[in-house]
């Protein structure tokens, strides 16, 4: 574990990258554009060794951004009792409800923890948020992402689809065979139509927690069949260094104030990596600004300056878009 | 024979019914109307 400084040391709070693959590289690399600006001082490593976080390396006020694969809960929890913030780009289910469950950790130490600040979970909802804020009743919420970022990124694509997909359906948690529910997603150019799957995504369960009066959540994954056929098998050659042009999609499903039934659609077509990056980045930058209340924090929280977000995220070279019109054949 | 007869005649049926689906069929059509724009970021009701 060796920190490799990248900006001039200051007395001002400090922002570490756990990780150095894709999406760790792309968020020090943005950090490294505004440390001079905001008076942070910014740090990478490539990982973090259990108990490093007791080592005293570590402190109040630091925001450590986990941008390694899972697991990130027992990490998380280090870091909650030394005080410092943590920023997770987890997108393991598994993972993320055991780091719902860190809320009483970071809240008594006065720390923030933003459980998936990726991509899809991440970027997705604050776009869920965003468009929610446009419905007077929100009655739907359907997420679907396309490709991946990096090797670790692409694994858990691979186990997503072999996994057990939680949704939430008229009021009740049901778990459906990640693979099925086949449903053609269009996602803005150049990426377009896929094809995309139920999959053992932790968008649902975020969603759920800041849109509690949904009464349906769901997350599928673009695949081929022939990810769909090897799902199950152990992955059959390496992942790629980075996938290719990634997409988000979100839809939200509601009613306007006169009672009118609405659809509203954004997305982003962009490298998976960079927009995980991002948001990661922005997130973190949060953090490390107090703009974020104590305790657990999902990127839908109706409490965060959502528009703000995204605003910085845009800045970042994410062009968000949104669907115009109405679909018809 | 007559079990042959009514197997190979439910497949042809089938297959009629196929093929017509396949060419008259609207399922799956992608959207005609709408399109892509950069998302309008004004702040919204809540002012956030």
């Amino acid at each position: 574990m060796t920190a490799d400084p990248v900006a001039t040391p200051t007395d001002a709070r400090r922002i570490v990258v756990v990780g150095v693959g894709v999406v760790g590289r792309r968020v020090s690399r943005l950090l490294g554009t505004t440390v001079e600006h905001t008076g942070h001082r910014l740090a990478s490593m490539a990982r973090l060794e259990p108990g490093a976080a007791a080592t005293g390396e570590f402190g109040p006020g630091d925001v450590v951004v986990l941008a390694t694969g899972a697991p990130h809960a027992s990490t998380a929890a280090e870091l909650a009792e030394v005080g410092a913030s943590v920023v997770s780009v987890s997108d393991d289910l598994g993972d993320t409800r055991q780091l719902l469950e860190l809320d009483d950790h970071f809240r008594q130490s006065g720390a923030t923890l933003v459980v998936g600040a990726a991509m899809s979970p991440g970027l997705s909802g604050l776009l869920a948020r965003h468009l929610s804020s446009r419905l007077a009743v929100v009655e739907e919420i359907h997420v679907a992402v396309h490709a991946t970022a990096g090797p670790a990124c692409a694994r858990q694509h691979h186990r997503a689809l072999s996994g057990r997909a939680a949704g939430w359906h008229d009021g009740v948690w049901i778990e459906r065979p990640a693979g099925s529910g086949r449903e053609l997603c269009w996602f803005p150019e150049p990426v377009g139509a896929h094809d995309c799957y139920r999959a053992e995504l932790p968008d649902p369960l975020l969603l759920h927690r800041s849109h509690p009066d949904a009464i349906r959540i769901s997350a599928r994954m673009s695949a081929t069949r022939r990810d769909r056929l090897t799902a199950r098998l152990p992955m059959l050659r390496s992942p790629h260094p980075e996938g290719g042009v990634g997409a988000l999609r979100v839809e939200v499903r509601g009613a306007a104030a006169d009672g009118a039934r609405e659809v509203v659609i954004a997305g982003t077509a962009e490298l998976v990596g960079t927009a995980a990056g991002a948001t990661a980045t922005v997130f973190a930058e949060a953090a490390a600004t107090d703009e974020l209340p104590t305790g657990v924090v999902v990127t839908s929280d109706p409490s965060l300056p959502t528009t703000r977000l995204l605003e910085r995220v845009q800045r970042r070279g994410i062009r968000l878009q949104e669907f115009t019109g109405v679909p018809q054949a | 024979m007559k079990l042959i007869r009514r197997v190979l005649g439910a497949l042809v049926m089938a297959g009629l019914v196929a093929g017509a689906l396949r060419v008259r069929g609207k399922g799956g059509t992608p959207p005609q109307h709408g399109g892509w724009r950069q998302l309008d970021l004004e702040p919204s009701v809540d002012g956030r």
